[in-house]
């Protein structure tokens, strides 16, 4: 089933305890009396959930009340959506601009609130004052729960598996809280969601902070064996946390600006497509002009990208300057070149991509650009088995290939392209209207030039 | 253009009523509701005499307006502060002078607003936000012809001169007021560090100003709506002046543990502790806002700062009661004990009610003889509302359930403190019982330091 929703409850509960001896045997059962409070904390009456940008309160705990009349416990969660106003200040409906290739899920952020007020009792306070030694110990806890839904889910229902989502989260990270605890030293367990394959769907896994991923390694090897994922390409590291289709990225770049487009209908052609996510690098960007010597720095940016995004590596994109630092650093270049306008090509990027990213790459070999026709077999398995971008380079220019539509009986092909040579601002409309991301015919090539192609391979690792 | 004070007609016989020696000043207070387009005045005070102080005229050749106590001044307009509920504060000063002193009035007042408000403020757990009025309103009576001059001085700037101001009498100004209602649940965890009585009071702040930050922050629905924007609070209804229904309009308060300051941490705030404070019971809280158009949100502000005053005076009386019979030297010791509850009582012929905070061996008589003192009325004990928040009983037993403290130090001393608390005299609130008080207590310390040791 495809789902419609997405809830996301977020908040943070503070946890607090105090230790007389942070490495004494007590510790550990006052650390799990203290998650056991909040535990009763998210299942009293009390929780109420927010609607982020709606006047909708619900108490989940009470038999469902809510503070919109026409929300019952019989309501589909598809209901809420009238009462949320859209960022831009439009009314109820969500933004008309938005694309029609993209029907994602709507995501439905929620807050967790706790009433003080309608109290149990009415007895005025008191001062208790303890004095003996003790560490005492804050951390905030930054829960985030999802649930994965369709539209006639009943509300109430979604609202109670939010409670139980919020039970098992803190179960989960007093877990990790126990087992990376050093006396009194304590590391904040912090939630990840992923979406895996069906029928696993939208998971939350919870990681201690400050913990790289190469120490995780043990946990994930589990956690592959627990939802049968395969061993040898990455689902778990923090880089592959799933990314709600309503949040912005922060770094300012377009993400597969390509699936805003329509393939070409081609008879009895299928269609292989660079797998995961990358950003879009291309000439300007950065306050760098690299316009006429900068493509293949461009290409090598967004291919780096696709390794950052899929988790096989937590190093930044390098720049420029990085790019030709790491060629002086293998002996491919002189130190002169860093700071030069000089070109790269499809070996240099492999290079690169072995020195910074430790990433290999396969060379393809083309002596006419007429041929680049012919290699419909052999871009159609790259896509299939490794999936990432391939940086084609000849003639005077260098370009990106994010897929093929190919037929193996027709040989017909064409070749999904994106420009490095682009040189506006991130502006989709532009880019996908005017080609700079876009499907392309064999012409598309100099039919006389020869071309390198440079094929990463994905590392072996989970 | 200057601001618009709207007095009630019985603030009007108050003050026409005041009886000045012949030669001397009266000073007093002036409370009520400042909202951005005018302000309210529902009660007037004046100053209560001071007992140590023998004489009623000044001596010779000191003008009687430089001999006004300041300080006494300033300690009565802090009680009475502390005795308005939400949406009311003290807003200004009168004084009366006799004619020759009228010309150097302005100057006294200034001097004396300006201390006010400095001494007002010391302590209080929530800022001003820019839309709070600054004004404070002086009124110089001269005593002879009862002439009233009214002007307003900036207290957010000390260099400010006197803005005139207009005061017009009105009857019932605040008698279809909205009144705003809460009970707040209270659970405060402080650690404390250091065995000083000044650490324990500064944790104590640090750890209430934390809390307060978070009522301050957090959601508010006031009869049953969201309290956040410009709405107006009541909507759809027919403004008729000769309705004297006051409406109570339940709030509720919605809190998350969400503190800025803890931002992106990855591990956890570990502090070494000699101890650890808790504030836990459930306070009630009211507030007031003026029926011309109020905002939402400003009676969400309004309710909220009774929420955090209330917690803050009452820790505060009980610290200086607790400074006063314990000593600095015996610091933090274990124990629960009972902080001062609220009761409420009707104000001076407006209608509203006002507040006292009433310690354990306490009565309804005391009470009503504070009110007399503080707010110079009469109060029949039966008008003192105590039900609103229930007598903390507990006894050695029930304490010990109480807390959850798993030192099994703690129950020798809820004990001890138990006994002390029944010797422990009236919280002193006039500067002349003090030495008294302070003597008593020393000597209440010393026989249980004997008895202990």
């Amino acid at each position: 089933t495809v789902c419609d929703f997405i809830f996301r409850l977020k908040g943070i509960l503070e946890f607090a305890c105090q230790l007389d001896n942070p490495n004494g045997v007590q510790s550990q059962s006052t650390i799990s009396k203290s998650f056991q409070d909040l535990r009763s904390k998210v299942t009293s009456k009390n929780i109420v959930f927010t609607v982020c940008n709606s006047p909708v309160l619900i108490w989940p705990n009470t038999g469902f009340q809510s503070s919109v009349e026409s929300l019952t416990e019989a309501s589909a969660c598809g209901d809420i959506l009238q009462w949320i106003e859209s960022d831009d200040g439009g009314s109820k409906k969500s933004s008309k601009k938005k694309d029609k290739k993209k029907s994602g899920p709507t995501v439905v952020n929620m807050k967790l609130l706790f009433e003080v007020t309608e109290p149990a009792g009415n007895t005025a306070p008191s001062l208790i004052r303890v004095s003996t030694q003790q560490h005492c110990v804050k951390m905030p806890l930054p829960l985030d729960c999802a649930l994965s839904v369709t539209t006639d889910e009943r509300l109430e229902t979604v609202c109670t598996g939010l409670v139980e989502a919020l039970n098992k989260q803190l179960a989960d990270m007093e877990e990790v809280v126990l087992q990376y605890r050093k006396g009194s030293s304590f590391l904040v367990p912090q939630p990840f969601h992923f979406q895996l394959p069906e029928p696993a769907g939208l998971i939350t896994v919870v990681y201690p902070a400050g913990v790289p991923d190469s120490q995780l390694q043990a946990v994930r090897e589990d956690l592959h064996r627990k939802f049968e994922l395969p061993c040898d390409r990455p689902y778990l590291r923090r880089a592959n946390a799933f990314h709600f289709p309503d949040a912005a990225y922060k770094d300012g770049y377009l993400r597969n600006p390509h699936i805003h487009l329509n393939p070409p209908n081609i008879e009895d052609a299928k269609l292989y497509l660079v797998q995961g996510v990358y950003s879009y690098h291309h000439y300007m960007q950065d306050h760098v002009d690299d316009n006429g010597w900068g493509c293949a720095y461009r290409s090598l940016q967004t291919i780096c990208s696709w390794f950052q995004q899929q988790g096989y590596v937590e190093t930044a994109v390098p720049t420029h300057t990085q790019i030709q630092q790491a060629l002086v650093d293998v002996g491919d270049k002189e130190p002169r070149f860093v700071g030069s306008r000089q070109w790269i090509g499809s070996i240099e990027v492999q290079a690169v991509l072995n020195q910074l990213l430790g990433v290999t790459s396969k060379i393809m070999f083309v002596s006419q650009g007429s041929e680049l026709a012919t290699k419909g077999r052999e871009l159609a398995n790259h896509f299939q088995t490794e999936g990432t971008p391939v940086m084609i380079g000849g003639g005077v220019l260098a370009h990106t290939i994010l897929g093929v539509v190919w037929s193996e009986n027709t040989g017909q092909i064409r070749f999904l392209i994106l420009d490095p040579h682009y040189t506006g601002g991130e502006d989709l409309q532009t880019i996908t209207d005017k080609g700079w991301c876009g499907w392309k015919g064999p012409e598309f090539w100099d039919q006389n030039a020869y071309y390198n192609l440079c094929l990463p391979q994905r590392p072996k690792t989970i | 253009m200057g601001r618009s004070y709207f007095v009630d007609e019985a603030v009007g016989e108050y003050l026409s009523g005041l009886q000045a020696a012949p030669g001397s000043c009266v000073t007093g207070l002036l409370a009520g509701q400042s909202s951005p387009q005018r302000d309210f005045v529902v009660l007037a005070v004046q100053t209560p005499h001071r007992e140590s102080e023998g004489q009623l005229k000044a001596p010779k050749g000191v003008s009687p307006l430089d001999d006004i106590d300041v300080e006494w001044v300033t300690e009565h307009a802090k009680q009475v502060s502390r005795m308005l509920p939400g949406g009311l504060c003290v807003l200004g000063l009168f004084l009366v002078t006799p004619p020759e002193l009228s010309k150097d009035a302005q100057n006294g007042l200034k001097r004396l607003i300006f201390a006010v408000e400095k001494y007002i403020i010391k302590g209080r757990l929530w800022e001003l936000s820019e839309e709070d009025v600054t004004d404070r309103v002086t009124l110089h009576i001269c005593s002879k012809t009862k002439k009233l001059l009214c002007k307003t001085f900036d207290v957010k700037d000390p260099k400010s001169s006197a803005k005139p101001a207009d005061w017009k009498y009105q009857t019932g100004i605040s008698s279809s007021w909205p009144m705003l209602t809460c009970s707040v649940e209270v659970d405060l965890q402080i650690p404390v560090t250091g065995s000083s009585s000044d650490n324990t009071d500064k944790c104590m702040k640090d750890g209430l100003r934390r809390w307060a930050k978070q009522i301050e922050a957090a959601y508010c629905l006031i009869n049953g709506r969201q309290a956040l924007d410009d709405s107006e609070l009541i909507s759809g209804q027919k403004k008729n002046p000769k309705t004297t229904n006051r409406q109570t309009l339940p709030a509720r308060i919605f809190v998350s543990d969400e503190q800025s300051e803890l931002g992106e941490r990855s591990s956890a705030l570990v502090q070494v502790c000699s101890g650890s404070m808790r504030v836990r019971g459930v306070v009630h809280c009211r507030a007031y806002i003026h029926n011309n158009k109020p905002k939402a949100r400003h009676a969400a502000q309004a309710i909220k700062r009774d929420i955090i005053n209330t917690v803050c005076s009452r820790v505060e009386m009980f610290l200086e009661d607790l400074c006063i019979n314990e000593g600095s030297q015996k610091g933090l010791c274990s124990g629960q004990q009972a902080l001062p509850r609220r009761v409420f009582a009707p104000m001076p012929i407006s209608g509203l009610s006002v507040c006292d905070y009433m310690f354990p061996d306490e009565s309804t008589a005391d009470v009503a003889e504070r009110l007399k003192e503080m707010l110079d009325c009469e109060t029949p004990e039966e008008d003192i509302d105590t039900s609103l928040e229930n007598n903390q009983l507990f006894s050695i037993i029930s304490g010990f359930e109480i807390t959850d403290s798993q030192d099994d130090d703690s129950s020798k001393h809820v004990s001890e403190i138990q006994a002390e608390n029944h010797k422990i005299q009236k919280p002193p609130k006039y500067y002349a019982g003090v030495a008294l008080a302070a003597a008593i207590a020393l000597l209440a310390t010393a026989t249980s330091l004997l008895y202990f040791s």
